[in-house]
């Protein structure tokens, strides 16, 4: 019958202790577990970041990303870069002319910016804000040129899911998780 | 109670029922997705990179034929050249390898540093570049000197041997040394001087290289200009000649050529890197035919792909040619060696 | 799937599970690796240097963008224990279901819409499978803290993460207008979907092959605002579905809500409909939209259907050990198939196929390109996906075991007579929404509302019966 007094307890007994047995033994178990997974190794926070030795330019980093724009943005290297005055991460392969008319450019979204230093010398810069993470630029840098472009998971964008949607596709097998400390894996020379 | 509720045994027909049901829903909800998600990869992505149309080339162009290829030779090969009896020299990166047109490797002398350029006088002195210096080998392989360039910050990367002189060209200083057989340095060739109309050499990657013809004349790739400019052992620009582009007839890419040989009459023969490409230009510096097209070479197109290179170089090719005209054509990826032959 | 495989040491923040005794050694090696480093690089590492401007300009430096914080994963372990007290407070003291609904909006902007869906409770569960299968992960303290907390929440009050904590039962409950009653067969059916989904998941998880549950998560796309056009598609339908039928995620595909089901079944304590006693007037009978409520149910008494029910169970007890080893040796049929999810073991297969076929030139489909990188290092490839497709190999059995353990105990469980005297929220599918309180009379007795008001709200129209009694008035 119904415990009045205590309107939460359960009336029957056996079960009662079944239940407690089970409980103990599920909590028992759970302390197992964190025993088990938080002894064996630690490592600091992790953010996902592209390996620009392994990246293959396949162009799914700007396709995949589970944000509408991706967290992969093209970056410089510029002491690898040779700041030639036709440079083949800016120009389309056959350009009209060498200069910064939109049929000319390699980027569909017009990100790289060409700047005059001296003769015959420019420098480029990219406008994260309009890099789609396409790798065009990367693969027109990376075959002809020096390979200062590659591409890098930008931190002030990406949201470090659990599983990167990117990584899962990636036909390089590029993607892999750094430190949160050193979130980059920058290109110093050219490989 | 009873017809309110479910005999068991309808009961549990219907759940395996509806248990199917959600598997067969929940499979077909999943197969478009599935679908999706293969189309996304196999297919080629919007953003390709195309150069595709460039890498046929025309079959009347082709008039060299591959008779053999050389393997087995050492990590990160840079640049090969020939030496007396139609023997080959590779600068690898544990020091130099010598070749047998026919045989294959002979022998090699191992080096502490990569070996970047080597080039071989008539007499059988080995000259061999490393960054920073130059050292000397009599034919036997005997270490003979070693003489340091200028600056440490050197990065030799071509040398041309002649009667009386050496000449290493410097990629960092975008500069050509000219030594004397003694390795005292006598002269600079190359550097900007408005004064003698020396534009000055642009040099994007470590690829600068310098060859002496017969009528003794240098000829040096500026690449950053795409084009081959002509000295004389003093340093004054004779001329300079060819022009950027992916066409045929130019120098594709941003730095390009990267390798020059010369044929037994002066006729210049280039090599490219990206598009990678020999080619043989005429006397009047258009362009004769192409010894050997990106197709031939489908790897080097592709460089910077788990490349373990340290030199700065990604991809590339470099030419020797022999006394019978034969041209060797060494891949500086797949690390071999390939003998030309002009077709019958 | 890649995760990092080696350990960094930061020799500045320890890590919160290090024991003081070790920093030292760590610092020490840190150094070593730093010095390493340095003689390595001055002898290999030489960059072929930029042009020399001689306008002296000077060459800029790529930015780099910090990481954002950890702390906030702190934060939100701390938030979700405050909110898991809060909602079991509110189920058991409190019982109010106003104030339910002020948690459920709280959790779908705070965990929801805020912190976008993830880390979450019910992919927490990958992570943890994953570092059961491989070593060299892992695991971070918050996320163990995500899949700890709601269990053992469960294991003493029931279902207070899935009443208004989580942001995916939040959303749903929200949006639940207009409930209809999902027929018991169709229910009972679809209750084993979220075992074999959480088998499926950890499955996937432990092999390091696919974080699944994260992949095919239907809200998080809706909290993003941003996803693959089929996930947002399959997010919406399921909260379109989820304004008549109630919490269909909850109820027919969450596998992290198939554990809470286990550990809430022996909870310590239980919702009650009632605060005091239940005197069986039927009141609350349709009150849940989740059919998460018990009936009373006499004990068969009758001989023969007696027997026959007997019967059936030991029938089914019998039957158990047969679809579990069904289960595991049919799993071998799906083993390689279920393999193929993981990248490294579809490369493979797909090297396989093409090895004799000539390497593509011109321009190259993502596939390509990855087939090219596979022809590099074909061996150790190859023992990867060797390796792997062992994991899956002896995963599938348990997997398959799993299913038939399920189906057999569901049938099982579906054969068990129960006497049960009062209306009484089912143990392990009650989710502590708190909306059967408002039913029962003893529950509006407790909150002091009158006898006429609560005929008012009982009777099927709220206008007609308050029309009535303008009239009686």
């Amino acid at each position: 019958m119904k415990d009045d007094s205590d309107p939460t307890k359960s009336p029957v007994t056996r079960r009662q202790f079944l239940r407690d047995g089970t409980r103990v033994a599920a909590l028992t178990g759970l302390g197992g577990l964190i025993g088990l997974v938080a002894g064996r190794s630690s490592a600091q926070g992790t953010v996902w970041q592209i390996d620009p030795q392994k990246c293959v330019r396949c162009g799914n980093c700007a396709t995949h990303c589970v944000l509408e724009q991706s967290a992969v943005k093209c970056v410089h290297g510029y002491a690898i870069c040779g700041y030639c005055q036709l440079c083949t991460g800016y120009f389309e392969p056959e350009p009209n002319d060498l200069n910064t008319g939109a049929e000319n450019c390699l980027c569909p979204t017009a990100a790289i910016k060409r700047t005059y230093v001296e003769d015959p010398y420019y420098e480029y810069t990219i406008d994260e804000q309009l890099c789609i993470g396409c790798a065009k630029c990367v693969e027109g840098c990376n075959r002809f040129g020096n390979g200062s472009l590659f591409l890098q998971v930008r931190h002030d964008r990406c949201v470090n899911c659990n599983e990167c949607a990117i990584s899962k596709v990636c036909a390089g097998d590029a993607f892999l998780r750094v430190p949160a400390s050193r979130p980059y894996l920058l290109k110093t020379i050219s490989h | 109670m009873n017809d309110e509720n479910l005999s068991r045994r309808q009961f549990i027909n219907q759940s395996f029922r509806s248990a199917g049901l959600c598997v067969l829903s929940g499979a077909a909800a999943a197969a478009p997705g599935v679908a999706l998600h293969a189309a996304a990869t196999s297919a080629t992505s919007p953003f390709a990179y195309d150069v595709d149309r460039l890498s046929r080339i025309d079959p009347k162009l082709l008039v060299y034929e591959q008779i053999r290829k050389i393997s087995g030779l050492g990590a990160e090969p840079r640049r090969i050249a020939i030496a007396p009896q139609n023997r080959l020299y590779v600068a690898t990166g544990a020091g130099v390898d010598i070749l047998d047109g026919e045989a294959g490797k002979v022998a090699e002398i191992p080096l502490s540093a990569p070996a970047q350029c080597v080039a071989v006088a008539d007499d059988g002195t080995i000259y061999v570049g490393l960054r920073t210096h130059v050292e000397v080998f009599d034919a036997k392989g005997k270490s003979i000197a070693v003489w340091e360039a200028p600056t440490e910050k050197a990065w030799l990367t071509g040398l041309a041997v002649g009667a009386n002189d050496l000449f290493a060209a410097d990629s960092a200083g975008r500069v050509i040394y000219r030594y004397d057989r003694s390795g005292k340095m006598v002269g600079r060739i190359g550097e900007k001087n408005p004064d003698r109309n020396v534009p000055g050499l642009i040099v994007p990657s470590p690829y600068l290289d310098v060859k002496l013809g017969p009528d003794g004349l240098l000829r040096v790739n500026n690449t950053g200009r795409h084009c081959v400019e002509v000295f004389t052992a003093n340093g004054d620009l004779e001329l300079s000649w060819g022009k950027p582009g992916l066409a045929i007839e130019s120098f594709c890419g941003c730095c390009n050529p990267v390798g020059l040989a010369l044929l037994g009459d002066g006729r210049c023969i280039t090599c490219e890197k990206g598009l990678p490409r020999v080619k043989v230009y005429s006397a009047d510096h258009t362009l004769e035919a192409v010894v050997a097209g990106p197709e031939q070479f489908p790897d080097n197109g592709r460089p910077g792909q788990n490349s373990n290179r340290r030199d700065g170089t990604l991809g590339g090719l470099d030419a020797a040619v022999d006394s019978s005209g034969r041209i060797y054509i060494l891949d500086l990826v797949a690390g071999d060696v390939r003998v030309m032959k002009r077709k019958s | 799937m890649t995760h990092l495989r080696f350990t960094i040491y930061d020799l500045r923040a320890v890590p919160s599970t290090v024991r003081p005794s070790s920093i030292v050694h760590r610092q020490c090696a840190g150094w070593l690796l730093v010095l390493m480093l340095a003689l390595f690089s001055a002898g290999a590492q030489q960059r072929f240097p930029p042009p020399e401007f001689e306008s002296g300009h000077k060459l800029p430096t790529a930015t780099e963008p910090a990481a954002r914080g950890f702390l906030r994963q702190y934060v939100d372990v701390a938030v979700l224990a405050g909110s898991l007290g809060l909602a079991t407070w509110l189920a058991y003291r409190k019982r109010s279901r106003k104030a339910m609904i002020a948690l459920s909006l709280f959790s779908v902007v705070y965990f929801g819409f805020w912190r976008k869906g993830c880390i979450c409770a019910i992919g927490s569960l990958q992570n943890v499978a994953l570092a059961l299968g491989d070593p060299n992960y892992a695991l971070p303290a918050s996320v163990l803290g995500f899949f700890v907390l709601p269990l053992a929440v469960a294991l003493f009050a029931g279902r207070s993460f899935c009443a208004a904590v989580c942001p995916h039962g939040a959303l749903q409950d929200l949006v639940l207008l207009k409930p209809i009653k999902v027929p018991d067969w169709l229910e009972q059916g679809l209750s084993v979907l979220p075992f074999i989904y959480l088998g499926a998941g950890v499955l996937f998880a432990a092999t390091g092959s696919a974080f699944i549950i994260c992949q095919y998560d239907p809200f998080v796309p809706v909290f993003r605002m941003s996803g693959r056009a089929l996930m947002v598609l399959s997010g919406v339908a399921l909260l379109l579905l989820g304004v008549f039928v109630g919490r269909p995620y909850c109820r027919f595909l969450c596998p992290y809500g198939a554990l809470l089901k286990l550990a809430a079944t022996f909870s310590r304590w239980r919702v009650r409909v009632t605060p005091t006693h239940c005197t069986q007037c039927r009141l609350c009978e349709s009150s849940c939209p989740f059919g998460a409520l018990y009936q009373p149910q006499a004990v068969e008494t009758e001989p023969r259907i007696l027997r026959t029910d007997r019967r059936r169970l030991g029938l089914l007890l019998l039957l158990l050990p047969f679809l579990v080893t069904a289960g595991v040796f049919s799993a071998p049929v799906v083993s390689s198939a279920m393999a193929r999810v993981h990248p490294t073991v579809a490369l493979a297969e797909r090297y396989l196929q093409e090895k004799d076929s000539p390497a593509k030139i011109g321009v190259l489909s993502p596939d390509d390109l990855a087939l090219e990188r596979a022809r590099q290092h074909p061996d150790e490839l190859l023992n990867q996906a060797r390796v792997i497709q062992r994991k899956f190999k002896v995963g599938s059995w348990i997997f398959g075991g799993w299913i038939g353990l399920v189906i057999g105990l569901k049938l099982i469980a579906l054969s068990l007579h129960r006497q049960r005297t009062d209306f009484e929220p089912a143990s392990g599918a009650c989710f502590a929404c708190a909306r059967c309180f408002a039913f029962c009379p003893n529950e509006l007795m407790r909150r002091g509302v009158t006898i006429s008001a609560i005929a008012a709200t009982q009777a099927q129209g709220t206008k007609e019966v308050l029309a009535q009694l303008e009239v009686a008035k």
